[in-house]
């Protein structure tokens, strides 16, 4: 269904939908919401535009092979936030006792790993939900 | 080189990392997969060994691993007896399987998907490390989510219809068991205050006499989802469907490895984290060991009856998991001194795994050569497959349980067991059993050299090396493991003696 209002919303929309869902996963250790969160929601951003112009237009943004390679790759900063951790020499996932700079409590730059992992989780969730999304898509088109 | 201590992270997080770099690695260089997923688990493999080393020998595992270094309140890991010797069976027939499945996975799963099995086969190997591994209950939650979804997925990968039927069953039933383990793992935060097993264990001792039904209530829905994720004899149903439409190297590895791990974990839980008195005061182990025993004669009576040769492998699994659950329920409460049949149903993990994905590979290498699925056909197949049926023989013979065969040791062990705590019942239970087993097991060899060939006309391609020569392997393990066993049983008597404390 071609709706020139809903397209005309979703065009104006989208954007600050993504900079809400990149605030909260990049204020996730100071404030409510984190990589999950966020990650739903910059998620749901990429629906939205498919669902509103059709998969085509919004594979044209995310194509379905950089969605995977997002995802494999925001689970590897995750892990490999803790091997750096395993190198300095303190044990898996170790935070401040590891080197990491804590920075001023209460600023973006602070709490030394987790804003790492949260990005690669919030990285993670959001390609996450596209990828099922296209599967699901595309499953349907596939049978008809 | 990091220290031995870290070993058992570095395992779980790298193989997990490598499950994630697998897809990156598909659409650079496709032809790296099957290497890098070999080398990952065959690391891995040399790691456990150096663990079971250093924990026999050593005392670097003497304190647990914590996550981050939150000591008394992160994750633990801790490498004890059971989980060190868990670790080895997995990754050791792990290996074999996947350097079998290169060869079968070539005819058996279209070119699209065949990258993201080895994803999904590194991340079971991982969670299945980690869940041995483990000493936190949330933890292992974790762990067995990633355990049940990886293993649905690497059973509906095949995407025919009876596989995508098999594996949803599969899922709907062991979301329920994870469910019965959340509620079970709430009611012992409920009580005690902590995830950590050990703590679990001190604070339980302490509140046995006040919270008697919530404990009472969190041990019966571990037993039922730990019996619903590992086939215990009635909430089994899920199981033939699943492993007998699976690919060949996921049965094998379905069937010989993941639903051992969470008889460990059981086994892990039952014994750490309730006190002992509760054991004497409720027959949880007589309604384990009466469990099992239905599932022993049922099984193998279902297998009688089967036409499909991977079907009746697959319900003599559920025959064989009784042996192991049997082993947990003759230990007495009341005599803890004897330990022998539990360690008979440890020993049993081994020995079952070795042998059933042996026999799973055997399946998939008839199927791979001649197409042949129904046990019916396999008359005079024997003289056009020499060596896979002459594994067979082995395999079968350790099914029985006959001597020098690994299947033997461990029902010797059980039944010296089920003597030592007066229960000569069981030991009738054991030889009733064999003689199912021999009834259903020894037929298809008999007729595959003896029979009237009927395949004249059938091309039987030629098996390739790599799908032959873990085959043989295991066979020769399983000979191994019956004719010298003691190191192995070294490791269960001190895994047994450490958990029963």
């Amino acid at each position: 269904m071609e709706d020139q209002i809903v397209r005309m919303i979703c065009r104006v929309i989208v954007p600050f939908i993504q900079i809400y869902g990149m605030f909260i996963i990049i204020f996730g250790h100071l404030s409510p919401g984190g990589g999950f969160a966020g990650g739903a929601i910059a998620g749901a951003s990429m629906v939205l535009f498919a669902l509103s112009f059709n998969l085509q237009a919004g594979s044209k943004k995310i194509s379905e092979e950089s969605a995977s390679l997002l995802e494999s790759g925001g689970a590897l900063v995750f892990v490999l936030a803790g091997v750096v951790a395993l190198v300095l020499g303190a044990n898996y996932l170790t935070n401040l006792e590891a080197g990491f700079p804590a920075g001023t409590p209460g600023r973006l730059f602070s709490a030394g790993v987790i804003p790492v992992i949260t990005l690669g989780l919030g990285l993670k969730v959001t390609s996450s939900i596209v990828t099922l999304f296209y599967h699901l898509i595309g499953g349907e088109e596939e049978e008809h | 080189m990091p220290a031995i201590e870290h070993y058992p992270i570095i395992m779980v997080a790298g193989l997990l990392l490598l499950a994630f770099i697998m897809p990156l690695l598909y659409i650079w260089k496709r032809n790296w997969c099957e290497p890098v997923a070999i080398f990952a688990i065959s690391v891995a493999l040399v790691m456990s060994l150096c663990i079971i080393y250093e924990v026999v020998q050593g005392d670097a595992f003497e304190e647990g691993y914590w996550m981050g270094g939150w000591e008394h309140f992160g994750i633990e890991f801790k490498a004890d007896y059971l989980s060190s010797y868990m670790l080895a069976v997995i990754h050791g027939v792990g290996l074999l399987i996947l350097i079998y499945g290169i060869g079968d996975l070539k005819k058996e799963l279209v070119e699209k998907v065949r990258g993201w099995y080895y994803t999904l086969y590194l991340l079971l190997m991982g969670a299945m490390s980690g869940m041995a591994l483990t000493n936190d209950l949330f933890n292992l939650f974790v762990f067995m989510e990633i355990v049940a979804i990886s293993a649905c997925a690497i059973i509906s990968i095949k995407e025919d219809r009876e596989c995508l039927e098999a594996s949803f069953k599969y899922l709907i039933l062991s979301a329920m068991g994870t469910g019965c383990y959340l509620l079970s793992v709430a009611m012992i935060y409920m009580i005690t205050g902590y995830m950590n097993l050990d703590m679990v264990g001190e604070t339980m001792a302490l509140g046995v006499g006040e919270y008697p039904l919530n404990i009472l209530v969190a041990m019966s829905l571990m037993v039922v989802s730990f019996g619903v994720k590992s086939a215990l004899f009635p909430l089994h149903v899920w199981l033939p469907d699943a492993h007998a439409s699976a690919p060949s190297p996921s049965s094998a590895v379905l069937s010989g490895l993941v639903i051992k791990i969470y008889a460990v974990a059981l086994v892990h839980i039952l014994f750490r984290a309730f006190p002992m008195e509760i054991l004497k005061e409720v027959p949880m182990t007589d309604i384990i060991l009466w469990m099992s025993t239905l599932g022993i004669i049922f099984g193998s009576i279902f297998a009688m009856v089967q036409e499909n040769f991977k079907k009746m492998l697959a319900y003599s699994s559920i025959a064989q998991i009784g042996y192991v659950f049997m082993g947990i329920g003759l230990f007495d409460p009341e005599r803890p001194e004897e330990t022998e049949a539990l360690v008979g149903g440890l020993l049993h993990i081994l020995n079952h795994a070795v042998m059933k994905s042996m026999l799973f590979m055997i399946a998939g290498i008839i199927i791979y050569s001649a197409g042949l699925k129904k046990i019916r056909d396999f008359d005079g197949i024997g003289n056009r497959l020499k060596w896979p049926m002459y594994i067979f023989i082995i395999g079968s013979a350790s099914m029985v349980g006959i001597p020098i065969t690994g299947g033997f040791m461990s029902k010797l062990h059980l039944a010296q067991g089920a003597i030592a705590v007066d229960m000569p019942f069981f030991v009738m239970v054991i030889i009733a059993s064999s003689l199912l087993n021999a009834i259903y097991y020894m037929p298809i060899f008999i007729n595959a050299f003896l029979s009237e060939s009927k395949h004249e006309n059938v091309t039987f391609k030629p098996v390739p090396g790599s799908m032959m020569i873990p085959v043989v392997i295991l066979g020769g393990l399983v000979l191994l493991f019956g004719i010298y066993p003691a190191p192995v049983i070294g490791v269960l008597e001190s895994a047994v003696e450490s958990l029963i404390q």
